[in-house]
């Protein structure tokens, strides 16, 4: 049995006395999977990476990482914040040095020095220089450079134009291919990750909504057309709307579906727009047996 | 499979001097001007005690021998020199603990928690313990050399003038006691963990920059007025007739009475008749004043830098706890 790279239970934080930012979060996530957290601003996506990470300490429930405590990982795991903070004074070069001295026997220069050449940046220059871009890019040599076994990105296309994005979403997952490094990236542009991403986490209201590998949640959808006298029951609707005569609904087939529904597989955006867009939705979470038999 | 990619940790004592220099690095702006801060102070210390202090004992010496019918010829420029000098100098060294606490709280610590590179420090091959380790350690150093030095300097020239410059400061003159010594020391150290804390605490630069030179001032307020009380003082009994005596930090004064108790004084001396008869009435037999001779600048001095090195423990322990229990991490 592998150990997971993130495990998640009963896992909440609560800001202040009474903002919960995450609550009676569950879900594990199999080593070496592109997992993509979704969901909307404000929905505790950031909270439960910095969480994962060991920069927060939760009010309550345990997330563990690589099989041991956060703190107790913080060599084999990198981190890229959504600000993408780094050192305004040093130059380029000063940032990727320091790297090397505060990972000391886990470096790997030339990642780093790669990712940070694809941008064209001069490694003389000085961090306050940069673009947000740019700065994208330093911050993930940063992290790769520490060479993770997982790898938590917040937001880190936010900041880059199309093609920047294109080039580093590949170079992630080509060293996620050739390390088997676990990477955990937020977004809440779902079609950003849905091409590279096999495994999805959907927060939604400081909740896991859904969990699971991308194709066995597709999988267990079906999008319907009805007549608008139909029945959804016993099946788990996730939306469902009457126009006219019709009935368009997402659900969860629990059983065979009449024959004369319209069927069809829903795309991930849509799915996961679904889920958004109601907020009551029964969650679809597996339980981790489930993933593990699955994985 | 993944297990073969750990790497063993460093030893702890190769991890240090890494940190250090990368503290060092980033804050090369402050060393620079810190550390030329110190040594122009200093500089100008040694001149005082030196050179300065000569010149005007010099010109007391010229100036006590004058004879009152005749011109008299002294280096009065010597004098006003010396004064003008021990006067900033004085306040150059009171400053170093506001110098120390407002940098810690701004640069050291608050510009990193409001730019969250925090995030990125906590999240190297480093614990966040070490991180604040490192953050404390070195600049603690450093604050301890500096002040050491400059409050080291000050008691020398203020030494080297005593009993030689008629208008040199006594010991127990408030900014003479608070910049000699050891008690500079114990506030640039409070001064430090003060500004830590309100970095990590209150994560806005300016606002913990503010917050940490506030509390050095409550601290420099607080010893300066605890400071007659930090070490037993000497009791001195004089006559009616003399009035009360006795040279050093006062303490407090009044009457003796009759019945052995003390009382407060009505007037001060015993010569007039008014006060006499004041005196009387209350029952007074003797004036007393408590005052702490000059043998006890010491015992006062390392009293005061005692409490202040507590409260800088105390604030760096708050600082771990802090850190600790932001990160969930567990010792080490």
């Amino acid at each position: 049995m592998t150990v997971p790279a993130l495990e998640a239970d009963a896992l909440g934080k609560r800001f202040g006395r009474r903002s919960w930012a995450l609550r009676d979060c569950s879900f594990r996530l199999p080593a070496g999977r592109v997992c993509a957290v979704v969901g909307p601003n404000g929905a505790g996506k950031s909270t439960l990476l910095a969480l994962a990470a060991g920069l927060l300490a939760p009010t309550e429930g345990t997330v563990r990482v690589l099989g041991a405590a956060p703190a107790a990982v913080r060599p084999r795991v990198g981190f890229v914040d959504q600000d993408k903070p780094l050192y305004q004074q040093l130059t380029v070069a000063e940032t990727l040095r320091m790297g090397a001295d505060l990972n000391p026997g886990h470096w790997d220069a030339d990642t780093a020095r790669r990712v940070v050449a694809g941008g064209d940046l001069d490694p003389d220059r000085r961090i306050r220089a940069l673009s947000g871009g740019q700065r994208t890019r330093v911050a993930l040599a940063l992290a790769l450079g520490k060479r993770p076994e997982l790898l938590l990105l917040d937001e880190p296309m936010a900041d880059l134009d199309p093609l920047a994005r294109h080039e580093l979403m590949g170079l992630l997952m080509g060293e996620a291919a050739a390390h088997g490094t676990t990477i955990v990236m937020s977004s809440h542009v779902v079609a950003e990750l849905e091409d590279s991403c096999d495994h999805l986490l959907l927060v939604g209201g400081g909740r896991i909504r859904l969990s699971g590998e991308i194709d066995d949640l597709l999988a267990a959808h079906t999008r319907v057309t009805a007549p608008a006298t139909a029945d959804l029951a016993p099946h788990d609707v996730v939306e469902s709307r009457t126009t006219g005569r019709q009935l368009g609904a997402l659900i969860r087939p629990a059983g065979p579906l009449p024959a004369d529904w319209r069927t069809g597989e829903p795309s991930l955006e849509d799915l996961v727009l679904s889920y958004l867009r109601n907020p009551t939705a029964p969650a679809l979470a597996p339980a981790p047996e489930t993933t593990e038999a699955a994985a | 499979m993944t297990a073969a990619l750990t790497t063993p940790a460093a030893p702890a004592a190769a991890r240090v001097p890494r940190q250090w220099r990368w503290l060092a690095r980033l804050h090369r702006p402050a060393l620079i001007c810190g550390g030329t801060l110190v040594l122009l102070t200093a500089a100008a210390l040694v001149w005082l005690g030196g050179p300065l202090t000569d010149a005007s004992a010099a010109a007391w010496k010229a100036y006590n021998a004058c004879a009152w019918d005749k011109v008299c010829r002294y280096d009065q420029d010597a004098i006003l020199l010396y004064k003008e000098v021990y006067t900033w100098t004085t306040a150059a060294v009171l400053a170093v603990p506001f110098l120390v606490a407002a940098w810690a709280g701004g640069a050291l610590i608050g510009r990193e928690t409001e730019s969250g590179t925090t995030r990125l420090a906590w999240t190297q091959g480093v614990s966040p313990t070490r991180w604040l380790a490192s953050r404390l350690a070195l600049p603690a150093l450093l604050a301890v050399a500096g002040s050491g030095l400059l409050s080291g300097l000050h008691r020398w020239a203020w030494t080297a003038a005593d009993g030689r410059v008629d208008t040199a400061k006594s010991w127990h003159s408030s900014a003479t006691f608070l910049a000699g010594g050891t008690v500079p020391v114990g506030l640039a150290l409070a001064g430090l963990a003060a500004g830590v804390l309100a970095g990590l605490l209150l994560r806005r630069a300016m606002a913990a920059l503010a917050t940490a030179a506030a509390a050095v001032g409550v601290l420099w307020a607080g010893v300066h007025a605890a400071l007659p009380y930090l070490w037993p003082s000497v009791t001195r009994v004089s006559s009616l007739r003399e009035g009360p005596v006795g040279s050093g930090m006062h303490v407090g004064e009044g009457v003796l009475t009759a019945g052995g108790g003390r009382a407060t004084a009505p007037c001060f001396t015993g010569r007039l008749p008014d006060c006499r008869e004041d005196l009387a009435d209350v029952g007074a037999t003797a004036f007393y004043r408590d005052v702490h001779p000059a043998a006890h600048y010491w015992p006062l001095q390392l009293v005061a830098t005692g409490i202040l090195l507590a409260v800088a423990a105390l604030l760096a322990y708050a600082a771990f706890r802090v850190v600790r229990g932001t990160t969930g991490t567990a010792r080490g």
